[in-house]
């Protein structure tokens, strides 16, 4: 289990490190919508953190940190319990 | 590659439904008879691993960007079944809290990158064929990192290009090429990084990864 620790630790930092680097123009998909004048409508559903931003605070790098944090810890939750779902106990 | 809301005609986003969840009914059942308890962990953090890596854009020409999808990586860390199912959560959570794909268009998404991401282990395991030969094995997961998400762009120039919103602006014909365009170079910075992961992880942890077990028919 200890390793698996030591990864998420890794993916914390990691996340924390190229943050300030990642790119902010559009990706493929959008580039091509975009070419083609296509705008993106404001979705019917905006989710709580759109764009990986908590609306609450201004600092767009600790805001997008604290987002991505909360995403890293709610998919892992999430995708453990699918992994106990999905599998049977060990026989010993 | 995540399809927003609006892009897509409603008969595809309900065709592309339900192809998606014959795919994951399909992979679940698949599941329960392939993994032992100890997927509950390794699911959990690459699972993990893979959201925090498609929050990293990467530059690639234009002022156009791409990031990791990371299908061919979580399908060879994995196997096939886990990794359609992880990919899955990953979407579905981006869809829910992030407003990164559409709920709509989610049935898309999952095929585009959670189908053909997870399906792609079978195409690393043919051209593979012997995978103790480590060196041919990093160039399979290389080749097919490219092909997985050629692939999935190729199905999502598709959808959007039969959909009435981008049909007005030229069809298929124009949002294949363009689609297929930019994918072949965020390919390519998939297929560098996705090789390079797993030739680490293979070095520091071979005998977690449950794809790697799959592969090597120890599991099965």
């Amino acid at each position: 289990m200890k390793r698996y620790l030591k990864a998420l630790i890794l993916i914390l930092v990691c996340l924390a490190v190229l943050t300030p680097f990642a790119s902010n123009c559009p990706d493929g998909l959008e580039k091509v919508a975009e070419t083609l004048g296509i705008e993106e409508h404001t979705p019917a559903w905006t989710g709580l953190m759109s764009d990986y931003t908590l609306p609450t605070i201004d600092d767009p790098y600790v805001s997008t940190l604290l987002a991505g944090t909360f995403g890293i810890f709610l998919v892992l939750g999430v995708a453990f319990v699918l992994g106990i779902a999905v599998t049977k106990p060990d026989k010993r | 590659m995540h399809v927003p809301d609006g892009f897509l005609s409603p008969a595809i986003c309900v065709l592309m439904y339900a192809i998606s969840i014959a795919f994951l009914i399909w992979s679940w059942r698949k599941a329960r008879f392939t993994y032992s308890r100890s997927l509950a962990p390794l699911l959990a953090v690459s699972s993990a691993f893979v959201f925090a890596a498609q929050m990293i854009n990467f530059p690639i020409l234009y002022g156009t960007s791409g990031h990791l999808v990371g299908g061919t990586f979580l399908s060879v860390i994995l196997g096939p079944y886990a990794a359609i199912l992880s990919m899955t959560v990953v979407l579905m959570m981006q869809a829910l809290f992030f407003a990164d794909g559409g709920i709509f268009t989610f049935g898309a998404n999952v095929f585009n990158m959670a189908v053909i991401g997870g399906l792609s282990f079978f195409l690393v395991r043919f051209l593979t064929k012997d995978p103790k030969r480590s060196g041919r094995l990093f160039l399979s997961i290389f080749i097919t990192s490219l092909v997985s998400v050629v692939l999935g762009a190729l199905a999502c120039g598709l959808q959007i290009g039969f959909s009435p919103v981008f049909s007005e602006a030229g069809g298929v014909a124009v949002t294949v090429p363009a689609m297929l365009f930019w994918h072949v170079l965020i390919g390519l910075g998939e297929a560098a990084i996705t090789a390079t992961l797993i030739s680490q992880l293979h070095r520091l942890q071979p005998t977690v990864l449950s794809g790697l077990a799959i592969l090597r028919g120890k599991l099965e």
